[in-house]
């Protein structure tokens, strides 16, 4: 019996090394989605409410804006769309996996893209905050001999982040593949008195998957999204503020 | 069985790719979700807003209103006050002249009246006299049976009759 886990399917090799796998094309299908639904979701707004799409719509963005306006501050707002389409597409990234797809979150370098787009809007504040002068004095703190670490500190954060919404999701995927194939195993070998046929149904795969999809997939997607949203909204709020 | 990536590989353009599939997104999320819902929710703010103050400004101007009329009320109950002051004033004024003039024409009936009688009484004291005299004038011929000369007698008994009626 042979398990075998690997990454994302390679549909085509471009030039230059430029890969269409599993998880761009995907994502692509998520993110149509997405486009789609926000079309849908405002097409013919009433200043009357006029219908629970429009109760819907309203109220997505609401709790962004709260989300984002609470954790960062008013002058913030302009940050609510980000984060929504982050939340929004990690989390729908992570769920694809209970439609039969390849979670692109699954794949370290859509998260590691998430996180570089955090890196850089952290880096950003902390310059504008700091000043470039500011920001270099402040790695050589408190002692100029640490400035090595806090020169780690600073990649730790968006690696970090990559790797823990990448590693949940992943394992997922691992968890479940792997469950599958065991169980698959298991029923031939309760089952193989059964004639023909019958014995290479894998009967026992029913049932303890979909609970196990329940934490992993559901859960865990929600969870995840929420924590790298969280995060790149109190790290850049962190950045801004302090002086 | 097709190609695949390792579990884990790192590849620049797919990192690449993603965070371009993210800001993409975040527009398409900005311009699709986010502004017309906000705009709209800004529309309705305003529309809320608009209506405050316009309810605001009503019940001022209701308020406005309600203390002139208050105060026209007011005025009308003087000036209905007045009014019936004057009215009754003049209702009296007339009922006095009425008086005045009823009395007057009592008065002037009350006299012609006595003068009448006194005229009537006159008369009858007259009527009566004539009367008189005719008839002394004829028991006087009937008792000396003979003619009497009216003309020279009757003088002589009108004084008689006359000084009878002073005693009347």
């Amino acid at each position: 019996m042979n398990v075998e886990i690997t990454g994302a399917r390679i549909f085509l090799r471009l030039p230059f090394g430029i890969l269409i796998t599993e998880t761009q094309v995907n994502m692509w299908i998520i993110m149509l989605v997405i486009a789609l639904l926000c079309k849908w979701l405002t097409h013919n707004l009433k200043i009357k409410p006029a219908g629970k799409r429009q109760v819907v719509a309203e109220y997505l963005v609401t709790m962004a804006n709260n989300f984002v306006v609470t954790n960062m501050g008013k002058s913030f707002k302009s940050f609510a769309p980000f984060i929504g389409a982050l939340f929004t597409l990690s989390l729908l990234c992570s769920l694809s996996g209970l439609f039969g797809l390849y979670p692109p979150t699954a794949d370290l370098n859509t998260t590691l893209g998430f996180a570089t787009v955090t890196f850089v809007l952290i880096m950003y504040y902390k310059l504008k905050t700091n000043g470039l002068k500011g920001y270099l004095k402040g790695l050589a703190e408190p002692i100029p001999v640490l400035a090595p670490f806090n020169i780690i500190g600073e990649f730790s954060t968006p690696i970090s982040m990559a790797i823990r919404m990448f590693g949940n999701i992943s394992t997922g995927v691992v968890i479940s593949t792997l469950v599958y194939a065991a169980l698959a195993w298991l029923s031939s070998v309760v089952l193989q008195w059964l004639p023909g046929a019958l014995a290479s149904i894998p009967i026992l795969q029913l049932g303890l998957p979909a609970i196990l999809s329940i934490y992993f997939d559901l859960f865990s997607s929600v969870l995840q999204s929420f924590i790298f949203c969280m995060l790149t909204v109190l790290y850049i709020a962190q950045e801004a503020k302090s002086e | 069985m097709p190609e695949t990536l390792e579990f884990l590989s790192v590849n620049i353009w797919s990192v690449l790719m993603a965070i371009g599939n993210l800001l993409i997104l975040f527009l398409i999320v900005k311009k699709f979700l986010f502004k017309p819902v906000n705009d709209i929710l800004e529309k309705r703010a305003e529309e809320v807003d608009h209506i405050y103050s316009d309810a605001e400004q009503m019940r001022s101007e209701a308020k406005a209103n309600k203390n002139i009329y208050e105060e026209k009320l007011k005025n009308v109950k003087t000036e209905t006050d007045l009014m019936i002051k004057a009215a009754t004033e003049r209702a009296e004024n007339r009922s006095e002249e009425i008086i005045k003039e009823a009395t007057l024409e009592a008065e002037n009936r009350k006299r012609k009246a006595e003068a009448d009688i006194l005229l009537a009484k006159k008369k009858a004291v007259d009527d009566i006299k004539d009367n008189i005299v005719e008839m002394v004038i004829d028991l006087a011929q009937q008792v000396v049976e003979k003619e009497i000369n009216e003309d020279v007698h009757e003088n002589l008994i009108d004084d008689a009759i006359e000084k009878l009626g002073e005693r009347v």
